[in-house]
Order: C-alpha cells, then sequence, then structure tokens
C-alpha cells in the first residue's frame, strides 16, 4: 500500500468519470497519485470529472498533488472535483482552494457530518 | 507502553476504573509509518470524539509528522539514513479537545515554523502546489509550543472540541 494508486476511468462520451479507489491522498502516495492521474487524463482527453467519494483524508501533499494535476490539464479540459467528504472539504476551505478547483456539491450524504 | 504492559498496570487498578483516552506510538520517520499511525489514531479515538474534532486532529497532526518526516530527509541529504529518526507521539483526549506532544531526535526545527504563517502565495504557472502545511497546523490548533530538550525536538498543542468561531 502507498506505492500503488488505483484509478477507476469511465468514459460516456464528453467527459472522463475517474473516481478513486484509494480513501487517502497523503505524502505517501500523492506523488503516485499525480503521475497517474495525469497518465490517464493525456489517455482520454476529455474533460474530467474526479469522484472523490471515497477519499476520507487528503493532506497538504494530497492537496499539492491535486493543484498540479489541475495545472497540467492540456489546454482547453476542465478538471471538476466532486462528492468530496467532510475531511476533504476542510482542507479545500481552510486553504481557499475551494475558490480554485471546480467542485460540485455532494450529492451523498457525508457520514462523517 | 503497548497494550500488554498497559493491561498489566492496568490489572492493580481498582474495578471500574477506566484508562484516560491515550495514545502512545513510537514510529520511524516514514511516510508509511505515518500513515498507519494517523489510521490507529482515527481508530482509537473515534468512539470518543465528534468526527470533525478528529478529523482536525489527523490533519494537524499528519502535517506535523510530515514535517518531521521532510526534515529527516533533509538531514540525510536524501541519502537513506544509518537509522531513521524516531518520532514520539502522545495524544490525550481531554475534556477539551485534544492535547498532543510529538518529539523527535532529529536536527533542531528550523527557525521561523511557528512565526504566523499565511497562505502561500500565488505562483507564475498558478495556485501554489506546498506551502500549506504549517498554515494549516495553525489554524487549527490552539497553544502551539515548541521546545528544544537535550537532543531531542518538542512539540506540543491542542485541539478544541469546537472550532473557535
Amino acid at each position: 500500500m502507498g506505492n500503488a494508486m488505483e484509478l477507476a476511468a469511465t468514459d460516456d462520451g464528453e467527459t472522463t468519470l475517474i473516481t478513486l479507489q484509494e480513501t487517502r491522498i497523503d505524502a505517501a502516495n500523492a506523488t503516485y497519485f499525480k503521475d497517474r492521474m495525469r497518465e490517464v487524463i493525456a489517455d482520454h482527453g476529455k474533460p474530467v470529472l474526479l469522484d472523490l467519494c471515497r477519499v476520507d483524508f487528503m493532506d497538504s501533499s494530497g492537496l499539492g498533488a491535486l493543484i498540479a494535476v489541475l495545472k497540467g490539464m492540456p489546454p482547453g479540459l476542465t478538471l471538476t472535483l466532486c462528492n468530496a467528504t467532510s475531511n476533504v472539504q476542510r482542507v479545500f476551505k481552510l486553504t481557499r482552494m475551494d475558490s480554485v478547483f471546480r467542485i460540485l456539491p455532494s450529492h451523498k450524504q457525508d457520514e462523517t457530518g | 507502553m503497548n497494550p500488554t504492559d498497559r493491561q498489566k498496570a492496568d490489572s492493580g487498578r481498582p474495578v471500574g476504573y477506566r484508562l484516560p483516552p491515550v495514545f502512545h506510538r513510537v514510529l520511524p520517520a516514514s511516510p508509511l509509518a505515518v500513515r498507519d499511525t494517523l489510521c490507529d489514531v482515527r481508530a482509537r479515538f473515534a468512539r470518543s470524539a465528534p468526527p470533525d474534532t478528529l478529523g482536525r486532529l489527523e490533519l494537524v497532526m499528519a502535517e506535523v509528522l510530515n514535517n518531521v518526516v521532510q526534515h529527516a530527509a533533509r538531514q540525510s541529504g536524501g541519502l537513506p539514513a544509518q537509522k531513521p529518526l524516531s518520532i514520539h507521539l502522545s495524544i490525550l483526549r481531554t475534556r477539551h479537545g485534544f492535547a498532543c506532544a510529538v518529539t523527535d531526535d532529529g536536527e533542531s526545527m528550523p527557525n521561523g515554523c511557528l512565526v504566523p504563517h499565511d497562505l502561500p502565495d500565488s505562483e507564475d504557472s498558478g495556485p501554489p502546489e506546498g506551502g500549506f502545511g504549517w498554515f494549516m497546523i495553525q489554524s487549527l490548533t490552539q497553544t502551539l509550543y515548541y521546545h528544544r530538550a537535550e537532543d531531542r525536538n518538542c512539540l506540543a498543542f491542542s485541539i478544541a472540541s469546537a472550532q473557535p468561531a
């Protein structure tokens, strides 16, 4: 664990939906996360919706990796985040990066409140 | 104290005595050891602390421990250290939240870590990709305190149960 970074990517024709299978984006896997995301995004070449519903912890390394992915998006393609849990939302809000990312409001009730 | 020792120590106490919710751990300065420790901290306090308080504790503890790991890597010049830094961690659940102490046997913490940190500035290429750690630690802690004792760095802080307005 830590070195692997499982992503599930599906393509609905217009958007690549990427669901992160890991429960954490932290210092142990942030680099792998960034690299895998860039590969998948480059392979599909479409706007990306990243589903974070399984991620119940993210630290500043994880945030940095997400920012790097955002900055590395191919020209013209957007990155949108969805289903951020409360622990992930806290990091975005605290660092004011919620104003930098496109974040869809959660449709699932987050059990951690 | 490992769980077995704790049980032994506890066996002499009166029936009904409840140990205060405490977590102790000694870990090497590595990202995977930090992750395992954070998962154990969460499991330890899941039933005695509200999710929001626990979430803030985990985030602060992650940033503090990550800093020690990065500091250790700088200290060894990126080479594998002969002996990895050893981190000692204690967390006490209090009426008001958590009281925490983290010590390590690395070189002195760089000056300036505890001066008030703002959010990092944007870079030419867009939003910053790092520099959030100390800002988050300072934002989410109360009574953040550092001292150097013998050959150890000691960082103590508390996390309040309810986020101050």
